[in-house]
């Protein structure tokens, strides 16, 4: 009876043993020797996803060991976890991220440096800085379908302002409060929507309401490669409304040696626009990791040379 | 079986290539899933075993009400809202994704393990008592054990369970094959999004199958239906 | 000011109890989204659990739907889902349905099964036969036993809606997943005991009507029984 028992405990030890030792399994040896760790993180849509692991990847190859933390969040759960230690560096945009830490305050212009001078002045006293601005850019964009454009003749952001109480609006759930997004398209092109429908920054369910019609007009990023298939088409930013949201690495003070600024730095002076959407066909079109697209980049650019 | 032209983009259900060439990334997937799993309900049972036992032992405590309304309460929260509450105070890791899994675990658990103990028939316990088990004896010798098909029962609830929740781990930026499925809806991308379903419901039937098992080597004696 | 403060706050605001994304409206879609997919469970389920505990004939059957069913992850239903219907209402409520289903099959099952031989044999001495007996004598007793699967059902499905936000869906889970977006604590924590509240609330409004329905004598001859719902947490 005591040798059931025993073996019935010991069993159920084995259990749990096993399941931790599967579990923890291979945690992946680290280099011998190792530069520190960095944290990078992304914000949830693919292009970020790259540009996390294109500053990753060459980091790593520099001798750094790089942690992931990919399709994180919007910039409100991106930026605090920056502010707390808990990544390192994000892949920013300029105009954006200066309206995220002045509270909107309206100073972003089309200049990408002195856009990113006024952030730096934020970011100091939250010990972290923008580094140089990349001349790849990618802002909101405001898009409607092929047939709308048709219907109403719409080439133009301007364009929507006579019919604009017909259409439905389809945005993120920042957007109401977000500059380059309603306030600014209510204040610089005098836009009111029938109705604005919260679905998400330019993700599936924006799309999925193009598709369904329940939105005419909608948010999508300016370097967003499925637009031609999905049939949209954007509408162009005539009054200047979107502003310098070039892409910028914001990293943490504290591990922004010289060494990582000009790992990164190397990495954003050579990125074009047109990069940006091919790489992001690449992910959003052939459904190629964004580890292998970023990598691909980097072998073509001879950064592992 | 191809999509629907629902994004007039077609895409397979499952594009058989790409998993030919991604079987890294999905047992990455996978053991990351495990992972979280396993220590949500070690972590369960830890604290529901002696919380159970001693709601018994010190009934003038009432912790037995306690510990189930509290946690019963804390059941009824859903876990997006538990991770994105705790954010702040507990960052981005495992442990914001552990604590309301560990909580789910200990309500299941704990109610399995006081309804296993309640089971132990009296006349058990007296044979015991005049046998001169002390009650520290009794509690590890003979309670527990005859406790053992009720808290293994627990178990595979609590596994089953828990292996769901942690898809939704996702939306912080963990997940296993939670991450497969996020990246499915957000690039609209099939295949990773049918295989992480598919591996769920494998693996929960494999965890299931597994303590099934070791109940059976542990308890003999005793099946449960 | 501290976060239950400012939760308070934001519950206590009028302007969050009108239009679109009130608190009325939000309440309304959950429980519209969990109804329908609690009666279309039922549908489905009821007639399942009940034919085979009646027959008694492919019991595991029965115990392996609730097993797979179980096992199924609610979040990759509903983005399967909703990669097939797009936007709206039908993949929430295909995945809250799969959620549903398992308990009341269980339950329906072992209600059937439960109900005591004797009874049976008293039955058909008196003449009853298959569908009869079923209808008069079998399914009255085992009525508290499926009731507490549909609440256990229901209960599971009222929680599990707030998944409907993650594919820009309504109900209250659009507080949850919003203010997860927006850093916006208070709103995340009203959301969560909205709808902590609306589960109690259902739970006590079938419990409730559960003893209203049940005839006392049943209710007193199964009180042990009842007790074996358990539930199960997906979301």
């Amino acid at each position: 009876m005591n040798r059931r028992l025993g073996a019935g405990w010991l069993t159920a030890a084995a259990v749990v043993v096993l399941t931790f030792v599967a579990a923890c399994g291979s945690s992946g040896g680290t280099g011998a020797t190792s530069k520190g760790t960095v944290t990078v993180a992304g914000f949830n849509f693919p292009e970020s996803s790259v540009l996390a692991e294109l500053y990753g990847q060459a980091l790593a190859h520099d001798g750094y060991s790089v942690n992931y933390k990919l399709n994180l969040g919007t910039r409100k759960v991106v930026a605090p976890a920056l502010q707390s230690g808990q990544i390192d560096i994000y892949p920013g945009y300029a105009a954006s991220e200066l309206e995220y830490y002045n509270n909107g305050a309206g100073e972003a212009t089309a200049d990408p440096v002195a856009t990113t001078a006024k952030l730096n002045t934020y970011l100091a006293k939250l010990n972290a800085e923008a580094l140089t601005p990349s001349q790849a850019f990618d802002g909101n964009a405001y898009a409607v379908t092929k047939a709308t454009a048709a219907r109403y003749n719409l080439k133009t952001l301007s364009d929507l302002t006579p019919i604009a109480g017909e259409l439905v609006f389809g945005a993120g759930p920042e957007c109401p409060t977000y500059k380059f997004c309603l306030p600014g398209l209510s204040s610089v092109y005098g836009l009111h929507f029938k109705q604005t429908l919260t679905l998400d920054t330019d993700g599936p369910a924006t799309r999925a309401a193009f598709k369904n019609g329940s939105i005419q007009v909608g948010l999508v990023f300016s370097s967003d490669a499925d637009l031609n298939a999905l049939g949209l088409v954007v509408l162009q930013d005539d009054k200047h409304m979107i502003a310098a949201d070039n892409v910028v690495p914001v990293v943490r003070t504290a591990i922004a040696t010289d060494e990582v600024k000009k790992v990164l730095n190397n990495i954003d002076a050579n990125l074009t626009t047109a990069d940006l959407v091919t790489m992001n066909g690449q992910v959003e079109l052939l459904h190629q990791d964004a580890d292998a697209v970023a990598s691909a980049y980097l072998q073509q650019h001879s950064y592992f040379a | 079986m191809q999509a629907r032209l629902f994004l007039d983009i077609v895409d397979p259900w499952i594009n058989w290539t790409w998993l030919s060439t991604h079987i890294p990334y999905v047992l990455g997937a996978v053991q990351e899933h495990l992972t979280l799993t396993a220590i949500a309900l070690v972590g369960g049972l830890v604290i529901a075993l002696p919380l159970g036992i001693a709601a018994r032992r010190w009934t003038n405590l009432h912790l037995r009400p306690a510990a189930l309304t509290v946690f019963g309460a804390f059941y009824t929260i859903p876990s997006i809202a538990l991770f994105a509450l705790l954010i702040p105070y507990t960052g981005l890791g495992i442990l914001t994704a552990e604590i309301p899994l560990v909580g789910y675990n200990v309500l299941i658990l704990v109610r399995n393990v006081l309804v296993g103990l309640d089971s132990v028939p009296p006349e058990v316990l007296d044979a015991a008592d005049g046998m001169g088990y002390r009650p520290f004896a009794r509690l590890i010798r003979v309670e527990l054990p005859l406790a053992l098909p009720a808290i293994f029962a627990g178990l595979r609830v609590a596994t089953v369970s828990t292996i769901g929740i942690v898809t939704i781990t996702a939306v912080i930026g963990l997940g296993g094959l939670g991450q497969l499925i996020l990246r499915g809806l957000i690039e609209s991308f099939h295949t990773p999004l049918v295989v992480a379903t598919a591996l769920c419901i494998v693996l929960a039937f494999v965890a299931d199958l597994a303590i099934a098992l070791a109940q059976r080597l542990a308890v003999p004696w005793a099946r449960n239906p | 000011m501290s976060l239950l403060q400012a939760t308070w706050q934001w519950l206590t605001d009028p302007a969050h109890w009108h239009g679109i994304d009130g608190i009325p409206t939000r309440v309304e879609e959950q429980v519209h989204l969990s109804l329908e997919s609690v009666a279309i469970g039922a549908l489905i389920a009821l007639p399942v659990g009940i034919v085979l505990g009646h027959y008694g004939r492919f019991g595991n059957l029965a115990i392996n739907i609730s097993n797979v069913g179980r096992a199924v992850p609610s979040f990759g239903i509903l983005v399967i889902a909703f990669q097939v219907f797009g936007l709206g209402d039908v993949p929430i409520v295909i995945a809250l349905t799969a959620l549903a289903v398992p308990p009341m099959v269980t339950n329906s099952y072992v209600a059937l099964r439960e109900v005591d031989p004797d009874i049976k044999d008293a039955a058909r001495g008196m003449g009853y036969r298959g569908l009869a007996q079923l209808v008069r004598v079998e399914l009255p007793l085992a009525v508290p036993l499926i009731m507490a699967g549909v609440r256990t059902s229901a209960v599971q499905v009222v929680a599990t809606a707030t998944l409907a936000a993650l594919i820009a869906g309504g109900g209250l889970g659009r507080y949850i997943v919003d203010g997860l977006a927006r850093s916006d604590n208070p709103r995340t924590l009203a959301g969560a005991l909205l709808v902590a509240a609306l589960a109690l609330a259902t739970e006590l409004l079938l419990a409730g009507l559960e003893r209203a329905l049940v005839p006392r004598g049943i209710r007193l001859l199964l009180a042990s029984s009842t007790r074996r719902a358990s539930t199960f947490k997906t979301a």
